[in-house]
């Protein structure tokens, strides 16, 4: 990793430094929210990201702005198989950029599949909100692993019309709901939510929901697994289509999952909503990461091009209005705002202060990589079982 | 009708656990179709009065869909082709094995019995170490070895139709051995052959575990309908579902009237 | 010894590909699976050990291993018993142009993705569901069944709907083995229509049923969709275990576990193969 790192710092000649220097002076001119201003470097970067971070057609005006021909692969979102694929497998030999949840980077890193980003050649990281770059995981031994692509907070999903306003995570272990609630089928998701429940609402000595030690795991598990036994869940569900399904067709009444659903319930003319527990949020970052094979082939440069698109604005702004998803920047709003005819500036705003504000509460952050990841599996394994 | 099969009580209950088998198959695809003609997000049957083809008409923009189709129809080909020649090779080759023929059989049969997911994922590893960049080919090659040993055996079923004494008669009659295979056995299991191709073309079209490790940057249809299923879909998927039934509907059907006009003239 | 030099090079394509793209990757699942894993490095170790072997009996492991082949002992088995009627009204009872239908109309819904059809299955199955709703229509129910969906039932019924031409298929071809003249004397013995069936029919068919159980057993052993999206909360199966393995990409146990599987499958075959003379099945010539 090391020899690579050098190599990639290496590259930073004189030559670059200077385009650096001007770009950034162009930045600070708000050129980002000016599209052909960046189009000079270009190249083809391939991007193997999460499903919702896919903007279909649009990926072509990163060609029309930057010069950037962006072929965009769906990775399945489950943060195994592409560290497997990362590590062992080929991802390396053929995707450049990687857009995973938060927690693997210090992994990747420490294997050497995955090199840091260059801050320094992004010219729109000025304007990435500061909290957004404090995230846990994205900076490993000091270098920039992940840049915040995604960023948002999870609660519960519930049915309004029959259960009135829902504040806690304890709807979801209420024996009144016995059989009409759901979890994630994934302890990334689920092992957080009931550790944040039993810290917060139970006084259980739990200090990080998203870092349990040995004791505090079998806690959380064993009370998981109680109610599993006791017939509390309907389901386990995963992925987005089993979610909307579950809300949408009556067969739970309130379940832990993600906020689109709750907009995509709404849109099929459903009294669902999403709640603001007092336990908290689960907060979690959909991060970008550098291919080792991206900076051997010579796409260094385009990746961190790429990267400097991603933060412009219009990818912000689109991603707000196709999916509520929220890019951590301020360019979001300033390229609606430019461009009204493009997108209603007020409904991206709406989106991007929604976002900010569930931040600005209680958090606690999504991991795919707890330091006792075994034991979760371990446990999670049992938990199916019972 | 076959003699034992006229009697009226027999026919009535193969007639209706037949039907039953039917309605299972069909439930869900049927049901998809149904779907596929709602013009609203939720999936569900629509009213008769609601039908629109909303969906076929936006399908047409989803690149991304029709690249995966695109992509795996060219895999389930590949991998038809070559997996039904070499089975077709394996079973002759059962033929004139003799006491080896317990030890081919299960030989070929063994790559039946890894799970997917770990096939696909030591495969990529090897390739990796080979390195051989993964595209469909790749793809292909996880899914050959799971076709294999089902067109192998279907292909070994049907030549239970093949008779010795038949292919000892041909010899002594001064048959060559390409003779005996190509006018007395490939005639005979010929829809064994046809088992194989079907066979290996669903198996293919729908792996799902053997392909995620192997794709090169262009997903196949079952990946891509998986992530769209994940990240929010747009009722497109089940137009895309509901065009394939009635496209294999269509193929088969034109392939009927072509037969019997064939028969007629 | 000529027919021998020629069965070796009628075989070798088959072997050819079962060296280099099976074998030489179940070494390195066999290899790998005595590796250690180290935490430190997030990746394996050259080590030899047997923990990963021995992880496979913590956590109610075994008892996935088991459970897995349970459910797909009973896919096959309902697949037979479901697929043997339609085989024969398909080979029996149909007018050619009739069986050629039917056997189109079992083939053409797998085309369609199996990932969406068993997702329909949940619309279906569902308390809202096609069958719910028929069953209160029609006043039979009050209240929508619930363990119509996110049960074994519906894992049974998904497992079904998803692998059934592959029993359909066998069947057919052993069932042109059947001479009409056996059951025409069987008939003129005055056997009737059941006792034709175990005695001549089902016997002669035993190749196609051992390949169509086979096939069935082995696919549903290693399915996961099916159980994820039908089954109840978090219901396990080997498939669903070796992806929550590799989640952890604890490679030592995920291979670990998939030699053992491969290893006991391989075993059922091979005692079947012992008690029932499967091979043998396909070389009775006459």
């Amino acid at each position: 990793m090391n020899r690579l790192q050098s190599h990639l710092h290496g590259s930073l000649g004189r030559r670059q430094m200077l385009k650096l220097t001007a770009s950034g002076i162009a930045g600070l001119a708000a050129s980002s929210v000016l599209p052909a201003a960046a189009a000079e470097a270009g190249g083809n970067v391939a991007f193997w990201g999460t499903g919702t971070l896919d903007i279909g057609n649009d990926w072509q005006r990163a060609m029309e702005s930057a010069g950037l021909d962006i072929s965009f692969s769906d990775n399945g979102n489950d943060p195994g198989p592409i560290v497997a694929r990362l590590v062992a497998g080929n991802a390396n030999a053929i995707y450049d950029v990687s857009g995973v949840q938060g927690g693997a980077e210090k992994e990747l890193a420490t294997q050497g599949a995955v090199v840091p980003w260059d801050t320094g050649k992004i010219a729109n990281w000025d304007k990435v909100w500061s909290w957004a770059k404090d995230i846990p995981f994205l900076t490993v031994d000091g270098n920039q692993i992940g840049l915040p692509c995604v960023v948002n907070a999870d609660s519960i999903i519930y049915r309004k019309d029959k259960l009135g306003v829902v504040d806690s995570y304890g709807v979801i272990f209420d024996p009144k709901l016995k059989g009409r609630v759901a979890m994630e089928d994934a302890w990334i998701n689920s092992a957080i939510f009931t550790a944040m429940y039993l810290k917060e609402s139970e006084n259980a000595p739990i200090v990080e929901p998203g870092n349990l030690t040995e004791d505090e795991l079998g806690l959380v598990m064993e009370f998981l697994i109680k109610h599993k036994r006791d017939g509390q869940f309907r389901t386990f569900w995963s992925g987005w289509e089993q979610g909307v399904q579950l809300v949408a067709d009556e067969e739970v009444d309130a379940m832990t999952g993600w906020e689109p659903i709750v907009l995509e319930g709404q849109k099929r003319g459903l009294d669902v909503a999403y709640a603001a527990p007092v336990e908290g949020y689960e907060g979690w970052g959909n991060n970008l990461l550098l291919h080792r094979g991206a900076v051997e082939r010579g796409l260094g440069d385009a990746a961190h091009e790429f990267a400097n698109w991603i933060y412009s604005g219009f990818y912000g702004a689109n991603l707000s209005q196709s999916r509520g998803y929220v890019v951590p920047s301020d360019n979001n709003v300033a390229y609606a705002e430019a461009n009204p005819g493009e997108f209603d500036p007020a409904a991206v705003r709406k989106t991007v202060d929604h976002v900010r504000n569930k931040f600005s509460g209680k958090v606690y952050w999504q991991n795919t990589r707890p330091d006792n990841f075994q034991l979760y599996e371990e446990w999670w394994q049992k938990l199916r079982n019972s | 009708m076959t003699i034992g099969f006229e009697n009226r009580t027999v026919r009535v209950v193969i007639g209706f656990l037949t039907a039953a088998a039917l309605v299972v198959v069909y439930l869900p695809p049927l049901y998809l179709v149904g779907v596929s003609f709602n013009p609203a997000l939720q999936p569900a049957l629509p009213s008769l009065g609601d039908l629109s083809v909303k969906w076929y008409v936006e399908l047409a923009n989803e690149r991304g869909l029709l690249a995966a189709l695109r992509e795996s129809l060219l895999i389930a080909t590949a991998t038809t082709v070559i997996s039904v020649s070499v089975a077709l090779a394996a079973a002759l080759a059962y033929l004139e094995l003799g006491k080896l023929r317990n030890a081919w059989f299960l030989l070929v049969l063994m790559p039946m019995f890894v799970p997917g997911l770990i096939q696909g994922l030591a495969l990529s590893v090897i390739l990796n170490r080979w390195q051989v960049v993964p595209f469909w080919g790749t793809v292909a090659m996880g899914h050959l070895l799971w076709a294999l040993p089902f067109a192998f055996t279907v292909i070994l079923t049907s030549m239970v139709s093949v008779r010795r004494s038949y292919l000892l008669a041909a010899a002594d009659l001064g048959a060559s051995w390409w003779q005996r295979v190509t006018q007395i056995i490939l005639p005979l299991i010929i829809p064994g052959i046809v088992g194989g191709v079907i066979f290996s073309f669903l198996l293919s079209l729908n792996e799902f575990a053997r392909s995620s490790y192997l794709v090169g940057r262009q997903n196949t249809l079952p990946l891509v309908l998986f992530g769209k299923m994940n990240s929010g879909a747009s009722p497109t998927i089940y137009a895309l579902s509901g065009l394939i039934l009635m496209a294999s509907v269509l193929a088969v059907a034109l392939f009927m009237y072509l037969s019997a006009r064939r028969k007629r003239a | 010894m000529f027919l021998i030099r020629r069965g070796l090079a009628l075989s070798s394509p088959g072997f050819l590909l079962i060296l280099l793209l099976g074998a030489v990757p179940l070494t390195v699942i066999l290899v790998w699976s005595f590796w250690t894993w180290d935490p430190a490095t997030y990746w394996i170790q050259p080590t030899l050990s047997l923990d990963a072997y021995a992880a496979i009996g913590d956590a109610g492991r075994w008892s996935v291993i088991v459970g897995s082949f349970g459910k797909a002992f009973l896919a096959a088995f309902f697949c037979l018993l479901v697929g043997y009627p339609s085989a024969m009204a398909i080979h029996f009872v149909a007018t050619p142009r009739w069986s050629f239908v039917l056997m189109a109309a079992f083939t053409i819904p797998f085309f369609t993705s199996y990932l969406i059809r068993a997702f329909s299955w949940r619309l279906v199955l569902g308390r809202t569901g096609m069958v719910n709703n028929f069953l209160m229509q029609i006043g039979l129910i009050d209240e929508p069944l619930d363990w119509l969906l996110f049960s074994d039932f519906a894992v049974m019924i998904g497992l079904i709907a998803s692998y059934l031409p592959f029993v359909i298929f066998p069947l057919l071809l052993s069932l042109r083995k059947v001479e009409p003249n056996f059951l025409a004397a069987s008939q003129d013995l005055g056997a009737g229509f059941l006792r034709t069936l175990f005695t001549i029919i089902i016997p002669l068919t035993k190749p196609g049923i051992f390949a169509g159980f086979l096939f069935v057993f082995i696919m549903a052993a290693g399915s996961s969709t099916e159980v994820q999206m039908l089954g109840g909360a978090g219901a396990p199966m080997i498939s669903i275990m070796i992806n929550d393995v590799m989640r952890v990409v604890n490679f030592p146990l995920a291979f670990a576990i998939s030699a053992v599987v491969i290893v006991a499958l391989f075993t059922i075959v091979l005692a079947g193969n012992r008690v029932f003379g499967l091979t043998k099945m396909f070389e009775d010539f006459k």
